[in-house]
């Protein structure tokens, strides 16, 4: 793992949500590379901990707050405990989610397959703003014109394309880049940016798709021009570095997609 | 069905037999993010999009082999003080193109037209404008035309796509 000596975050507080695994990790661990202290905000301790015990290990400042993201008192408790602790809140990155199981439209459940998509894409995209909002602002006020609140939304080309395998993945997705794109007008005049990430990224959801098809990796690598899937830390997390940063003041509302070139129809 | 949706509805008339209209039904009323309650999440955002969805797979099981989706355009392009409605907005929008892709096999198109935000009454002043550019056409407009059209054998092999119907603001 890269050791913590990077600046671009020094003195920024970050949570990352879901960030016990997969892109959430990636980026949890990027932003701490670059000086951010990093609240990982995971379901499950057993996975958090480990995460905010290597990054800690390699120099960086990490704590894990268990949180479920579909109940917005867990949400708002991340929060509260995260400003109590280090006395600010400058990033949010809402990553995790849930649900995501193949499905088809006409059979889909309300119940078995979208409660959880929405609770935890959705719902916690809502709980993430409204509960960070007040911090986010502070933090713009602090630093007006460059580094302030930043919220990033990770979101999925699926939410552009649709999706026949996983229908209603793609509307829970799709949600997630217009409210990006709601909250970038609302908050600009606060100087608060709200982005997206649109990954294709080596994370375990990916991995259990590769076991389910052998031939998807091979797919996946065959349609990019760049010929890889991404690194959740090296490729994903440096996208979030840079929506974090000050380098993106002067970019809100937008969707980057980030899949190696997969995906060219913005 | 709020006023506005039932007035888009009945804007558009009568379809064929194997055609569905569905016509997004959302709020015209802004609130801010940081007063969404969960109360306020649920009839902004989970109750209409749960309606769209429910209707989609409606129109499947009765057979339709056209379906088209209303939404208002604030999906594309956001709108302050309606993240919630945007929200159900896009992925309206959205689930069209994963019926599409699904159901194409069975000989079904479903399409999605993007209506401006004055047909639902949304405040463009709190909203915020579509575009850097003025609206194009100073009439009113309506979805009945494409949404007819979109239901005709003419229209068979569109499928998956978004038709605004704006004035021309958004391009």
């Amino acid at each position: 793992m890269t050791t913590h000596t990077g600046t671009r975050l020094q003195n920024r507080v970050a949570i990352v949500t879901g960030a016990g695994q997969g892109v959430g990790e990636g980026i949890a661990r990027r932003l701490a590379e670059e000086g951010a202290t990093v609240i990982l905000a995971a379901r499950r301790a057993e996975t958090g901990e480990p995460v905010a015990e290597a990054i800690r290990a390699a120099g960086g400042i990490a704590e894990c707050i268990v949180t479920d993201v579909a109940k917005g008192e867990s949400v708002q408790h991340c929060v509260d405990e995260t400003v109590r602790r280090h006395g600010r809140l400058d990033i949010v990155v809402h990553n995790a989610f849930s649900g995501a199981v193949p499905h088809l439209l006409h059979e889909a459940s309300m119940e078995k397959n979208w409660k959880l998509m929405s609770k935890t894409g959705v719902w916690a995209c809502f709980f993430c703003a409204r509960s960070a909002y007040p911090h986010l602002q502070e933090s713009s006020r602090r630093s007006p014109g460059e580094g302030g609140g930043r919220l990033i939304l990770i979101t999925s080309p699926s939410g552009v394309e649709g999706s026949a395998n996983i229908a209603l993945y793609s509307p829970a997705k799709a949600a997630e880049r217009a409210i990006a794109k709601s909250l970038a007008r609302e908050w600009g005049p606060q100087g608060i940016t709200v982005n997206c990430i649109a990954p294709v990224a080596g994370s375990p959801a990916l991995a259990i798709a590769f076991e389910r098809n052998p031939d998807l990796k091979d797919a996946i690598e065959a349609r990019t021009p760049l010929g890889r899937v991404g690194d959740i830390t090296k490729d994903i997390g440096s996208v979030a570095l840079f929506l974090a940063s000050d380098d993106s003041s002067y970019v809100t509302g937008q969707t980057i997609v980030c899949d190696g070139g997969s995906f060219l129809g913005l | 069905m709020t006023s506005r949706a039932a007035n888009i509805k009945a804007q558009i008339g009568d379809l064929p037999s194997h055609a569905r209209v569905v016509v997004v039904d959302v709020s015209d009323v802004p609130v801010m993010a940081a007063e969404l309650t969960d109360d306020k999440i649920q009839v902004l955002w989970e109750e209409p999009i749960q309606r769209v969805i429910t209707e989609l797979q409606n129109a499947h099981a009765a057979g339709c082999t056209r379906m088209v989706v209303v939404t208002p355009l604030i999906g594309m392009s956001g709108a302050a003080g309606y993240s919630a409605q945007s929200a159900v907005a896009e992925a309206a929008r959205v689930v069209v193109k994963s019926a599409a892709r699904q159901w194409g096999k069975e000989g079904i198109v479903v399409n999605a037209v993007a209506l401006e935000s004055r047909a639902y009454g949304f405040d463009e002043l709190v909203a915020g404008p579509v575009s850097i550019a003025p609206r194009a056409m100073t009439r009113d407009v309506s979805a009945k035309g494409i949404v007819q059209w979109l239901c005709s054998d003419a229209a068979g092999d569109v499928t998956g796509q978004t038709f605004i119907v704006d004035g021309g603001s958004w391009m």
